[in-house]
């Protein structure tokens, strides 16, 4: 195997061996590519934090776990976050979590826009708790990564940083690559195992057991129930309530009951039908009407032989069309 | 047109019938017709020679010949024994005398004198020949000069004794001036055995081609030196068709009356006619400008069929074609006043000859033309029984004399199909017309038979068209009796036989009569008729009359016929067949009446019976219908289960199937209830009454469907006790606002269903987030592709499944073809790309629009047509329009291929949208080659799709009745890149899990002392959410959607191939990379740096295939048996 270079870009370059399996009896290398993680909006762990891209697909925080020890010994790893669960994360935060979008879709601004502003700290764990009770049973056991992603791995302290970096310039200079950790050197039971018995478990995973889930359900129906309450609530206030410029905001549910769905329809169906009759009606009345009517379908054929002349042209172009075939 | 002043008043009052007028023909697609006129015009541009180059030099030689048969000294009266037998010995020249030759003893003379005239007739003189012609001749006609001739000479063979011995000696003459530029060699005029011709192909323009062969406006023609009889020397009247003429042979025999010799007449009418039918077409040339392109026009489209002049091409070619063109145009069906105008265009004369093709069926009733003082028509259809019988007064003649009542009835039924091509103005009425080719067998009928036969054996008959021919029509007497007569039901629509040709034969010999090339048949079925297992005959009655029907039916059935008892006590004639499919069916009864009545057929090679292999390859059986059957019962007896719920908070509106099970087109009919895996239920959508309860919001709706389902499930267990088990079971979504579950009803009987809910509400809110433009776009796009998915599982699936299976029931065989269509999808590999609904739908549009032919009435010509059609079809300029309903607007037709053309400017490089499939339910055309966003098939799988179709449309063309189906259906896996083996065993071991078995445990369990005793004895599985084997192709394709693109078949393929995606494989390095990247190897890089020096090659990276691999090995660990790479 040709040597690799140490760094790519900025990036060191870690080569891991991949043990070779029966069905794919080789030697393989998988290349890493690491750097201190520096992103665009700092957080208070960057300093001792790295960022990895080209994660091999079965990626989990037990696998890194154990290639980190490997190179820097244990205890220096803390966790890591793959790609696809940061981006979850970064698009509940923007008012996409479960629990903010169980409410009803018109309640949504009127919510943002007059609901109680909620005190943050005592609110994070009671948020946490219904989110929990709201969410349905994953069906995988463990999930695959995007081929060729990233994720950015959390190390003890400063220090842990500079080793691991230094800790891959060594393994260039002796060859001596650290090894993809297989199912024996993961810890018993923390990782579940891939193929038939991941598929098996998908399965019965699909078929989560019927009180839990109704749980689930019952729960998001009590939380969405709560949301419609305050929004028609806030809704009421808003009814009476000019504000500031003196403008009275109209919402929903006045002194009449909202018009149902079906009798809108039947109503536009109505208008519709209306506008028709007397389009109908007026249609080829004047002699005028008429003749523009036949111009314009002389204008259409017209039109089409054009079409037909640009189609045949097309054809030609392309030739042996109008040849039979032999 | 003329102006008509009178009319033209008139016209200025009544407006509405000018509009009406316009109007018709806006609607009937005026702009298709006129495409039509201008794709004819071009072929007629494109085919048409150019006489002056192509035939260079061919008048020159015309000229030469004819000085040179002028200057053959004539000889006095000698007798022909003698005359024969010198030309052989001193010319070595065998004059090629008809069947049976003269007799030794006979005391004919023979004579030579200068002809009597010259002429050149035909298509060289008219310059009607095309291009693509088979083979291009000059007839150049000799006529027998009266000297030599004896009026009486009609009888029995003299006058082609006479001929054959004129035509020896011009050849013999012709050799000695022409001997180095020419090759001379006898052939038969139009196969006709009584009329030998000397075929003069120069030498030289075969050099001219070698030198240059590009050069194609040089042919390779060939001259037909044709001896006829002068016009009027035999009276004609003596030559009806009902006069025996030849009595000598017979007279030997017995004392019954002569028969009459219909064929050998009408051969003699027709050898004094060559010159008065040249006057016909000329004089008709000169009146209608367009009479040379209608003749071409006429002369493709006879030719796409395989029609010719030849006795074994149908005996109606161009020269039929033209004649009556020109008798039309002359005066029309005996009633004197021309049938067609001569100013009508060339288009319109073919559609005119086309039609009048279509209704008159000359070989059931014969066509007489102009009001000569022939016979009338009853006498005609006296002589019927020889075959067709279209007849010119004018000259006597039977110009159908050459074809058979199965050419007859062939070309009948093709102008009956085109005839229905040209009234459809949706399709493309050109290309079927005239550019498809439509003689394959294999393609074109349903059983396609070859007969082997002993010439000696069948008696060569009185009417001189040879062994083959005679025995070709006993055959088709029978086979009619036995097949289409209206009595036995029908059970083919047409029955075709084609006899041998006969080739060429030098000067020194006789021709090969003895050939064994055996009598080919094809059947047509009737679909609904052919699958009879029961045939009723006559009913067995005291009268006279019935028992005479009786006797008439045993007489031709034989000891199959037996007596049975039906309901009403009504006693018939019976027969019963063994087999049970269509196919063999119609193999039982050709060859059991063929053998009865034929004696042929003993020996097992005697008749060879192609057709069925591709039916048998799959195993589809007659049974399997009814496994669909009772699959819709199941399906019949879930709706009523859940419609009979009385709690439910809404009503149930619609229970609709959407999964190909329901809709007969699995490739495996349902079955119930496997030991092997869990059930798989079969997929349905409900939906309820309108309802404003559902709350406003996606997320709300979905979990509200949950809750909905867990109610229909427990209603349901509690109202069939121990009958019925739900589960409720999670979808693989992503996002919360998707639908998120399912229930799943597992009857004890084995069958299961799936039930998801339609929520009206659900679309409404995604149509909203759609337009809304404050949304941010990657919302909306997903809003965008929500809403595709929404509309494809509870709007169209259902839809689509009512029409497929209305089809299904319309066409008996649409249902085997679209199983044989998936079954050639999974063997190449293909189906993981491509949407079942697709492949159905394509099976069906060449149902649906099945021209040059009528709809497939079997399987197999089916499943090669759709081949045939999926070659051809041209998906990046074309939408493929499935007009299911047959009623779709030309406004709407139109406007789908405008969508085309635009989804193709936005999209040049086809990422998004592929494959355009638009049916009149569901007009957007990318509902079913389109899934979650993303094209479906991808551009290389739907390349991979025509590339593979137009290498098996080449083998059925190239091995036609021969080809061996299976090779078909052989994937070439040596164009993978990379092979995943998967265990079969694995695979096996995952279609089974249980509710309360850890799946860690699941392997240890499996240890346990009794195998029949563990802990899960008794409990039923798990339904499959999904089959595993697609839910690792989908992970793999999910991980590797970039860099590997996977081909599969069906779930039960256990290879995957996959091939690496070119574009992937080097790039410079960046963050966000696609896939798994390795830095590329120095020595590479050294040579690229060599190459491209500016880039900065030093962050170049390349795919790590390797560790790719070894990531898939570990993602399937157990269930991956072995990855194999391509020159590894």
């Amino acid at each position: 195997m040709a040597s690799s270079p140490a760094t790519i870009g900025d990036f060191s370059v870690l080569p891991v061996s991949i043990p070779p399996l029966p069905s794919f009896p080789k030697n393989a290398v998988h290349y890493l590519y690491v750097r201190r993680h520096t992103p665009k909006i700092p957080t208070p762990t960057d300093s001792r934090s790295l960022f990895v891209t080209n994660v091999p697909v079965d990626s989990t925080e037990a696998h890194l776990r154990a290639l980190f020890a490997s190179l820097v010994g244990a205890g220096r790893f803390e966790s890591a976050t793959f790609e696809d669960e940061s981006k979850e994360a970064h698009s509940q935060s923007q008012s996409q979590s479960l629990i903010d979008v169980a409410q009803p879709a018109h309640a949504a601004r009127l919510l943002q826009a007059h609901g109680r502003k909620r005190k943050r700290e005592d609110d994070e764990a009671e948020r946490a708790r219904e989110e929990a009770a709201v969410r349905l049973p994953s069906t995988w056991t463990r999930p695959l990564r995007r081929s060729g992603s990233t994720a950015v791995v959390l190390l003890a302290d400063e220090k842990s940083v500079q080793q691991v970096l230094k800790a891959i310039g060594k393994a260039h200079k002796t060859k001596k690559y650290p090894a993809w950790p297989g199912s024996d050197d993961l810890p018993e039971g923390k990782v579940p195992p891939l193929g038939p018995a991941w598929l098996k478990a998908h399965n019965r995973l699909s078929y989560p057991d019927r009180q839990a889930l109704q749980a689930s359900v019952d729960a998001f129906s009590a939380l969405f129930a709560r949301r419609e309450q305050e929004a028609a609530e806030i809704a009421k206030r808003l009814r009476n309530e000019p504000d500031e410029d003196g403008f009275v905001t109209v919402t929903r549910g006045g002194r009449s009951a909202p018009a149902s769905r079906t009798e809108a329809e039947e109503a536009k169906r109505r208008m519709l039908e209306k506008q028709e009759k007397k389009k109908e009606e007026l249609t080829n009345f004047y002699r005028f009407q008429l003749r523009e009517r036949k111009k314009a379908e002389q204008a259409e054929l017209l039109k089409r032989f054009d079409e037909d002349r640009r189609k045949l042209e097309a054809m030609r172009e392309k030739k042996g069309k109008f040849v039979p075939e032999a | 047109m003329e102006p008509a002043p009178a009319k033209r008043r008139k016209l200025g009052h009544g407006p509405e019938g000018a509009e009406a007028a316009l109007e018709s023909a806006a609607s009937t697609g005026i702009s298709r017709s006129r495409a039509f006129v201008l794709e004819a015009e071009e072929l007629l541009d494109s085919v048409r020679l150019d006489h002056a180059t192509a035939l260079d030099g061919a008048d020159a030689l015309l000229h030469r010949i004819k000085e040179a048969i002028e200057a053959i000294k004539p000889h006095e009266p000698r007798p022909i024994a003698e005359a024969a037998a010198k030309l052989e010995k001193k010319h070595k020249i065998k004059v090629p005398f008809p069947d049976p030759p003269p007799p030794e003893n006979s005391n004919y003379k023979v004579a030579f004198e200068k002809p009597a005239q010259f002429n050149v007739v035909g298509s060289y003189v008219s310059k009607t020949m095309v291009r693509t012609q088979k083979d291009h001749a000059i007839d150049m006609v000799v006529v027998l000069p009266e000297g030599i001739l004896q009026e009486k000479d009609y009888l029995d063979l003299r006058y082609f004794y006479k001929r054959a011995y004129y035509l020896a000696v011009v050849a013999s003459a012709l050799r000695k001036v022409f001997d180095s530029e020419s090759t001379l060699s006898f052939e038969r005029l139009n196969g006709n055995p009584l009329c030998p011709v000397l075929a003069f192909r120069p030498k030289a323009s075969k050099d001219k081609d070698s030198e240059n062969p590009e050069d194609k406006r040089v042919l390779d023609y060939r001259i037909r030196i044709i001896p006829c009889a002068p016009d009027g020397f035999f009276p004609k009247n003596k030559l009806h068709l009902g006069a025996p003429l030849v009595r000598k042979s017979q007279a030997e025999h017995s004392d019954t009356p002569p028969h009459p010799t219909p064929f050998y007449n009408s051969t003699l009418v027709a050898e004094s006619c060559f010159l008065p039918y040249l006057k016909v077409l000329r004089k008709a040339e000169k009146k209608c400008a367009a009479f040379k392109n209608a003749c071409m026009l006429g002369r493709i489209w006879l030719q796409q069929r395989g029609f010719g002049g030849d006795i074994s091409q149908g005996g109606f070619g161009h020269f039929e074609w033209a004649v009556l063109l020109a008798l039309l145009l002359q005066g029309g069906e005996s009633k004197g006043h021309a049938a067609l105008s001569a100013s009508l265009s060339s288009t319109q004369l073919f559609k005119a000859l086309i039609q009048f093709l279509s209704v008159t069926n000359f070989a059931e009733e014969p066509c007489v033309f102009g009001p000569g003082n022939g016979p009338g028509k009853s006498e005609l259809a006296s002589h019927l029984e020889s075959g067709p019988i279209l007849y010119d007064s004018a000259q006597q003649l039977n110009i159908a004399f050459k074809m058979g009542p199965w050419s007859a009835a062939l070309l009948h039924q093709h102008a009956k199909w085109t005839r229905s091509l040209l009234a459809d103005s949706a399709a493309d009425q050109f290309n079927p017309t005239f550019i498809l080719k439509s003689d394959f067998p294999s393609v074109s009928f349903d059983l396609f038979a070859r007969l082997k036969f002993d010439r000696a054996s069948v008696e060569a008959g009185a009417d001189f068209r040879g062994p083959a021919w005679r025995l070709g029509s006993e055959v088709y007497r029978i086979l009619k009796r036995a097949l289409a007569d209206k009595e036995m039901g029908e059970r083919a629509r047409l029955i075709h036989l084609q006899a041998p040709a006969c080739p060429p034969w030098p000067l020194a010999e006789a021709p090969d009569t003895q050939g064994t090339s055996p009598l080919e048949i094809g059947v047509l079925f009737d679909p609904a008729n052919m699958a009879r297992t029961v045939d009723r005959g006559p009913s067995a009655g005291p009268s006279a009359q019935e028992k005479e029907k009786c006797e008439e039916f045993r007489r031709f059935w034989g000891d199959k016929a037996e007596l049975r008892r039906f309901e009403r006590d009504t006693i018939r004639e019976t027969l019963i067949w063994t087999s049970t499919t269509p196919f063999d069916l119609c193999e039982e009864i050709v060859r059991y009446v063929i053998r009865r009545h034929l004696r042929i057929g003993h020996l097992h090679d005697e008749i060879t019976v192609y057709g069925n292999s591709l039916p048998d390859l799959l195993s589809l059986k007659p049974a399997d219908t009814a496994l669909f059957n009772v699959a819709k019962k199941a399906f019949g007896a879930f709706e009523r289960d859940v419609r009979d719920l009385d709690d439910l908070p809404l009503r149930v509106r619609q229970i609709a199937p959407i999964c190909p099970e329901l809709r007969y087109a699995s490739v495996k009919p349902p079955t119930f209830g496997s030991e092997k895996s869990g059930p798989r239920p079969l997929e349905c959508v409900i939906s309820f009454e309108a309802s404003g309860k559902w709350p406003e919001s996606l997320v709300a709706i979905q979990r509200t469907k949950i809750a909905f389902l867990s109610m229909i499930g427990s209603l349901l267990e509690s109202s069939k006790p121990g009958e019925a088990k739900t589960h409720i079971g999670l979808e693989n979504s992503k996002f919360e606002t998707e639908n998120l579950a399912f229930l799943d009803v597992v009857y004890e009987s084995g069958t299961s269903f799936r039930l998801r809910i339609q929520s009206d509400l659900e679309e409404s809110l995604l149509e909203r987030q759609v337009k809304d433009k404050t949304l941010e776009q990657y919302l909306r796009q997903r809003a965008t592709t929500q809403l595709a998915t929404f509309r494809r599982l509870f709007t169209n699936l259902p839809l689509h499944n009512q029409y497929i299976s209305t089809c299904a029931t319309r066409f008996p065989a649409l249902s085997p073809t679209i199983r044989l269509v998936k079954h050639w999808f999974n063997a190449h590999k293909l189906s993981c790309h491509f949407t079942e609904e697709f492949i159905e739908l394509a099976v069906l549009h060449v149902f649906l629009s099945p021209y040059p032919w009528d709809a497939p009435s079997s399987a197999s010509t089916g499943f090669m047509r759709t081949l045939l059609f999926l070659s051809r079809w041209d998906w990046r300029s074309e939408p493929l329009i499935v007009d299911t309903g047959g009623d779709m607007p030309a406004a709407d037709r139109a406007s789908v291929g405008t969508r085309l053309e635009a989804w193709r400017k936005i999209d040049p490089n086809m990422n998004h949208t592929v494959l355009f499939v638009a049916t009149a339910q569901e007009p957007s055309g990318v509902a079913w080659t389109t899934l979650r966003g993303e094209p479906k098939p991808c551009k290389v799988a739907a390349a991979r799709m025509t590339s593979l179709a137009k290498s098996a449309s080449r083998l059925i063309r190239e091995q036609g009745v021969e080809l061996d189906c299976r090779r078909l259906f052989v994937p070439s896996l040596k164009d993978y890149d990379v092979l995943i083996r998967l265990n079969s065993k694995a695979v096996k071991s995952t279609l089974k899990t249980f509710a309360t078995a850890d799946p860690d445990e699941a392997e240890s369990t499996t240890q346990a002392k009794f195998k029949n005793l563990d802990e899960r004895t008794g409990l039923a599985p798990l339904p499959l959410a999904q089959h595993p084997a697609d839910l690792f192709l989908e992970h793999l394709s999910a991980a590797y959607g970039g860099p590997l693109v996977f081909f599969r078949g069906a779930v039960d393929d256990h290879t995957i191939g996959a091939i690496w995606n070119p574009q992937m494989q080097r790039r410079s390095f960046r963050i966000n990379l696609p896939t798994s990247y390795k830095p590329a190897a120095e020595k590479k890089r050294a040579e690229d740096g060599e190459e491209q020096e500016s880039d900065d090659e030093a962050d170049v990276v390349e795919v790590n295939r390797e560790a790719i691999l070894a990531e898939i090995a570990r993602i399937g660990a157990a269930l991956v048996d072995k990855i194999e790479v391509k020159g590894a």
